[in-house]
């Protein structure tokens, strides 16, 4: 109860401290704006501002709601006038899936705003909107986002679906939150005088703490996250929200609670997630999917763990072209396969959306912490490189702390780190209380955000650009008896990724691309690739050979030749999941012309 | 319309005779469409509507109702404070007798009050609504799937390509066709079966077999998409298999599954969960030896793992090792959970029964074999294992609960012939003079004649006089024997389907069995058609039915009965002067079964018993308010303590809490007069 009073308090000064000079009540303008961060209720109010801004470019479904009756919605952006939007190669972008990891969204939003606001002014912008499908859902978990901003946090608290779960398995669910006991909106750390503590003062900045040596005086015990004991069993803060994780809940080899941690109860426990599982399905055009968290800077693929087997090579390709190249565009961030160079997951949206539904799928790890930087170019050459300390940062531990808060202190005026205050403690006594605030460590300052929205938002783009573009032609009628022609398609792929995925089809997710050729009294005798074009070789199939069941290779070809007999014309469709529809109609006759 | 007459049980067990609720003036001599059985559950509903509830948890593809009947004096609460027995028939679909045996079910625990005073019941007597009205459908071919529509071959069209009743006998069966490269031949000794031909003994394949039907879509394939969808009978998330063409897309993909996850993991009161089909845990503990991702006594820590948590990764370590270098790095109060590290290492799930659950499982079996005995009920074909994916083994391996698969009917098993090796061969005889043979006595020579095939006329006697005449001698006879036509061998085939071929022929009038018959077919030519009838292997006609129930039922109330059943057995105050006392109280499982199970703990999803002081006046020195006693065998006790100070005499209640197995309090006075 107590808790909710102070959760209210937040809530009415929350806007003003933390998210910046925009709030809530505010109107959104149109183009966005990337000097902040916005909260649940503003995402809502950009997008449909970008709804309201660009009514014939976009449409804006409310896919579903959370588990607290939150609103999750979904921008499609395509241009009607060149074709509908499922018939066009999709590409899927999603963030937020864990409630503390917001700089998400502003990628999202940004992409949104900046593939609207470009249109018909950078040509390269404008045949993107003309010839591909962008579905954004910019927060997958619309309640943590709303209690990140809302609710006293650290940077890595608040992750979980509002699914109730008993942590601490006592019979009572999420009785034991951390508790801002000094109402500053933070959960920071708590810190107690112990001459017996493994801690002592950084001798460089008194701020820090530094681990104690053998045989050296201790000064400070770490007591951990801000909180006192809700529920009197001796234990402090440990059973919050949840926890059911957004990105372990899907249903592609999905594992329990006990193999992983926060995959809720069954697949697809979370309502919100069900909602987006369908509103994925229901939109079977998708071939490129992202998914952003924070941090680190890393570009992820497949396979979640290694039960499951590798992609095929085709498919790895693809994945190298395209990590590679968002490796440039975003310096500091690597290329990585996520179950060998990070952990394995199950039940994770990768997973659904590769399996099961053929796409090809990124996740990006958003910020890295070397970009909170405070040295000079001398100072630089003379550091050691620093490795894998993304993870200890954000935790308190890591090396860089020293550099990070004098970035905090020159670069935000010390917004990024709370000094330490005494503070009267129920169970404890005289502790302190200070540390990392809840928008740092895994978030850029909000000075910082638009290079990293804007960079990663150019990964996606980059991305999109390789979805499979195909063009179909008849490069051959030709005249082998009496009305019996010989007609050659090719069907060609000027992008990266092929038109079907090598795992879809290795898997037989769905039916493949259809190739048919037709016509009034026109007998197809026989139909099959063409595989050397010079020796006339043809693996011609036996039944039904006016239907081909194919593929086009990524910046490849396929060639089909069919034995016509009859008159007049035919009509060669081909139809593909990713790539559209296509149709050529042309007459038989030597040597016709299309 | 229907009149409904209800019997009392002691009118019905003393008739020996079962009525079917919601027919009464039909005997048992049918089985149930989903509708029918839904019907049941909705007139038991209305007939005892203090007791009961209906619950319609999910609608098929093909727009059945999905039904659970809750029988118990909480049904009308959300809120469940006695444990609860859930029973699942017909998750596949495909045995009717699964959805009559839990109708049954429901009519004894209606009628037995004793049953379910201090529980719930949950009683679903059709998972695969579908799938189950297959058998109501004609022509008769049994279907496990949903109506969800499926392109199996990945073509242009679904579910465009299904079995057809060619013959228009009403009846799917085989088509066998003469084919160069056909596997099959008929078995010598027993034409109507078909068995693989077996290169090794010289055996040529002649036919190739197909289910009754023709190539509708003109693909070059019969019967290829059919259709439907999913078999709801193995869309569960333990094992699920992907990229199958009948398992789903994914685990809980329909709705009938999705709901029934969802029912039974927020109904947490529920204990106990039975399964009606053809798989029977009872018989045969759930199936060991699968081969685990990991090794949890030797588990390779990868390198950058490794360093991390100072392990070396070229060495093995159990998990409790791996356990203890975690703990060791994190700070103090964080807990690192089993799970956590499984989960960090990518040590995967459990994919066999613990040792734990499986001696409760070999103890109930040779229990139940017994009762099977009595009834003479355990002359039978083997049950099947449970699938990968199946309602069951998701049961013991994510819900952590006892598992208990029931079947009711499986074909009797053949009786073997005894093959005595004939005394006399034509070798022996052969060497054999005409006095030996003669010697060997009319008994024994009458037994040779039978055995070598000879017609009945042909008697000892007359033999023995021919040889003593010399019309004949043992050379020559040893000669005939040579060239008589050998006993044709009945090796070979499907057990299953020698067994239904017996069964049909004893008890069906040979209608469990089509036999072969010319058939002139459009896209094969001149074919047969004929082979085992549809659902006759599993489903024994009607008039077995009540006694089948009647018999095998109630084992069900024998293992409910052995449910854990936690109590507080003993309390205990000691002063310890000065305000201060020692409370101890006795946490006794007084169940047979362990509560949770092995699978229960390890999953971490039954929760501890809770045992907590509730009162007040007083301050705890020692224990805490809510304690957890982990977990508890059949049986056995644990003790919880606290040392208390309390300044004047209060009254203090210790209650044990559990959601699957009862609770229990009990209060206590500390510094009071004794």
């Amino acid at each position: 109860m107590k808790r909710q009073i102070k959760t209210l308090l937040l809530l009415v000064t929350a806007g003003f401290l933390f998210v910046g000079p925009v709030h809530s009540k505010e109107r959104i303008n149109i183009p966005l704006s990337f000097d902040h961060y916005y909260t649940y209720d503003m995402v809502g109010e950009a997008l449909k501002a970008l709804h309201e801004a660009y009514p014939e470019k976009t449409q804006l479904d409310l896919i579903g709601k959370s588990e607290e009756g939150r609103a999750i919605y979904g921008l499609t952006i395509s241009n009607p006038e060149t074709g509908p939007a499922l018939k066009k190669p999709g590409i899927y972008v999603d963030g937020n899936v864990h409630g503390n990891e917001i700089q998400a969204a502003e990628v999202c939003l940004y992409l949104a705003d900046y593939l609207l606001g470009r249109y018909g002014k950078n040509p390269e912008v404008t045949q993107l909107v003309d010839k591909k499908t962008f579905y954004v859902v910019p927060i997958v978990n619309v309640d943590g986002r709303y209690h990140f901003f809302a609710d006293p946090n650290t940077p890595s608290s608040n992750r979980s679906l509002r699914r109730p779960h008993d942590d601490d398995r006592d019979g009572l669910v999420d009785e034991d939150f951390p508790d801002d006991l000094d109402g500053d909106g933070n959960i920071c750390q708590m810190r107690k005088r112990d001459p017996f503590g493994n801690f002592k003062t950084n001798p460089e900045d008194e701020r820090l703490l530094v681990r104690v040596k053998p045989g050296e005086k201790g000064e400070w015990t770490i007591l951990g996250n801000e909180g006192i004991d809700n529920d009197g069993d001796g234990l402090i803060n440990e059973d919050a929200e949840g926890y059911v994780d957004g990105n372990r809940n899907w249903g592609f080899d999905w594992a329990p609670e006990y193999v992983q941690s926060g995959a809720g109860d069954y697949p697809f426990s979370g309502v919100g997630i069900k909602a987006i599982a369908k509103y994925i399905i229901d939109r079977p055009n998708i071939c490129m999917a992202w998914d952003f968290h924070n941090s680190g800077g890393m570009y992820l693929r497949g396979p979640s763990n290694k039960t499951q087997n590798e992609f095929p090579r085709g498919d790895v390709e693809v994945y190298d072209y395209l990590g590679r190249q968002s490796e440039r565009i975003t310096p500091g961030y690597r290329y990585l396969i996520a179950w060998k160079d990070l952990y394995s997951t199950y039940g994770d949206v990768d997973g659904f959306i590769v399996q099961l539904r053929g796409a090809y799928f990124f996740c990006g790890e958003l910020f890295v912490s070397a970009s909170e930087s405070f040295k000079s170019r001398e100072e630089e050459k003379r550091a050691k490189p620093e490795s894998g300390d993304d993870m200890s940062a954000y935790m308190g531990m890591g090396g860089r702390q020293l550099e990070r808060l004098q970035f905090s202190d020159n670069l935000t005026q010390g917004e990024l780190y709370k000094p330490w205050k005494p503070f009267k403690h129920p169970q404890y006594g005289d502790i302190e209380i200070g540390g990392w605030v809840k928008m740092s460590s895994r978030l850029p300052a909000p000075f910082m955000l638009k290079d990293l929205v804007h960079r990663n938002a150019s990964a996606v783009i980059f991305s999109a650009k390789q979805t499979p573009e195909v063009s179909l032609e008849v490069f051959e009628v030709k005249k082998i008896g009496k009305d019996l022609y010989r007609v050659r398609t090719r069907l060609s792929n000027t992008k990266a990724m092929p038109s079907m995925s090598y795992l879809a089809q290795k898997v037989k997710l769905y039916p493949k691309d259809m190739l048919t050729l037709q016509g009034k009294n026109v007998e197809v005798v026989a139909g099959g690739r063409l595989t050397n074009i010079y020796f006339n070789k043809v693996e011609y199939k036996k039944y039904k050979p006016e239907l081909q069941f194919t593929f086009v290779p990524g910046f490849g070809k396929v060639e089909h030749q069919f034995l016509v007999s009859g008159k007049n014309e035919v009509t060669i469709c081909y139809v593909s999941r990713f790539a559209g529809e296509l149709k050529k109609t042309v007459a038989l006759k030597e040597g016709s012309s299309f | 319309m229907r009149k409904i007459r209800f019997i009392t049980s002691a009118v019905l067990l003393s008739a020996g005779l079962w009525i079917m609720p919601g027919r009464a003036d039909v005997d048992f001599n049918r089985y149930n469409t989903p509708e029918e059985l839904c019907n049941i559950l909705k007139e038991f509903n209305r007939d005892y509507p203090g007791v009961t509830r209906l619950h319609t948890i999910a609608h098929s593809p093909g727009n059945r109702m999905v039904c659970v009947l809750e029988i118990g004096p909480e049904c009308g609460l959300e809120e469940k404070k006695l444990p609860a027995v859930f029973v699942a028939a017909n998750m596949g679909g495909t045995v009717p007798l699964a959805g009559e045996a839990a109708v049954y079910l429901a009519r004894l625990v209606l009628d037995k009050e004793d049953m379910r005073k201090d529980k719930t019941w949950y009683i679903l007597p059709c998972g695969n609504p579908d799938g189950a009205s297959s058998f109501f459908s004609k022509p008769l071919f049994s279907n496990c799937r949903n109506g969800r529509p499926h392109n199996d071959d990945m073509d242009d069209a679904v579910d465009e390509d299904g079995v057809e009743d060619l013959n228009g006998d009403g009846i799917i069966s085989t088509m066998r066709v003469r084919d160069p490269e056909g596997a099959w031949m008929s078995i010598p000794g027993e034409p109507r079966l078909m068995k693989r031909a077996d290169w090794s003994k010289g055996e040529k394949g002649i036919y190739k077999l197909y289910t009754e039907g023709m190539d509708s879509d003109g693909d070059g394939s019969i019967n290829e998409d059919g259709p439907g969808g999913v078999n709801i009978g193995v869309n569960f998330p333990h094992l699920f298999k992907f990229h199958t063409a009948d398992a789903g897309a994914w685990a809980g993909s329909e709705a009938e599954s999705f709901n029934l996850i969802k029912f039974i993991m927020e109904h947490k009161e529920i204990a106990a969960i039975f399964t009606f089909g053809q798989v029977n845990f009872c018989l045969i503990p759930p199936q060991s030896g699968r081969k685990a991702a990991v090794d949890l006594s030797r588990i390779k820590i990868p390198e950058r793992i490794a360093g991390f948590i100072n392990a070396d990764p070229d060495k093995t370590y159990t998990f409790e090792e791996i356990m203890e270098l975690v703990q060791r790095l994190v700070p103090e109060g964080m807990e690192v959970t089993e799970s956590m590290v499984a989960g960090f290492l990518g040590l995967g799930a459990v994919v066999n029964p613990l040792e734990d659950d499986l001696k409760f499982y070999r103890e109930l079996s040779e229990k139940y074999k017994e009762f099977l005995k009595e009834k003479k009920l355990d002359d039978r074909l083997e049950t099947p294992r449970a699938s990968d994916g199946s309602f069951e083994l998701w049961v013991y391996y994510h819900c952590g609960l006892p598992s208990f698969a029931l079947d009711f009917w499986t074909l009797p098993k053949v009786k073997e012939e005894k093959k005595e090796s004939p005394e006399i061969t034509a070798e022996k005889l052969e060497k054999m003079s005409d006095e030996d043979f003669i010697a060997l006595g009319e008994e024994k020579i009458a037994a040779f004649l039978k055995s070598a095939g000879a017609p009945p006329d042909f008697k000892a006697k007359m033999v023995i006089d021919m040889v003593k005449s010399g019309r004949m001698n043992t050379k020559r006879m040893a000669e005939m024997l040579k060239k008589m036509p050998k006993p044709q061998s009945k090796e070979g085939g499907d057990p299953k389907e020698k067994a239904l071929l017996a069964f049909s022929d004893k008890e069906l009038e040979g209608k469990g069995f089509i036999p072969w018959k010319a058939f002139d077919h459009p896209d094969l030519g001149k074919i047969e058609i004929g082979g085992a009838v549809p659902f006759a292997d599993n489903t024994p006609p009607v008039r077995m039915v009540a006694e089948l129930l009647k018999s095998q039922v109630p084992w069900v109330f024998e293992l409910v009965n052995k449910l854990p059943r936690v109590r507080l057995a003993k309390t205990e105050v000691t002063s310890l002067s000065a305000g201060i006392f020692r409370l101890e109280a006795w946490v006794e499982n007084e169940g047979y079964l362990p509560y949770p199970t092995a699978m229960g703990i390890r999953n971490n999803r039954i929760l501890p018993v809770i045992v907590s002081l509730e009162g007040e006046g007083f301050t705890i020195h020692e224990g805490r308010k809510r304690s957890q006693v982990s977990s508890l065998k059949g049986g056995e006790i644990k003790k919880t303590s606290w040392i208390l100070q309390a300044e004047k005499p209060i009254k203090l209640t210790i209650a044990v809490d559990t959601s699957t197995a009862w609770r229990d309090s009990k209060t206590v006075e500390l510094g009071g007069k004794k």
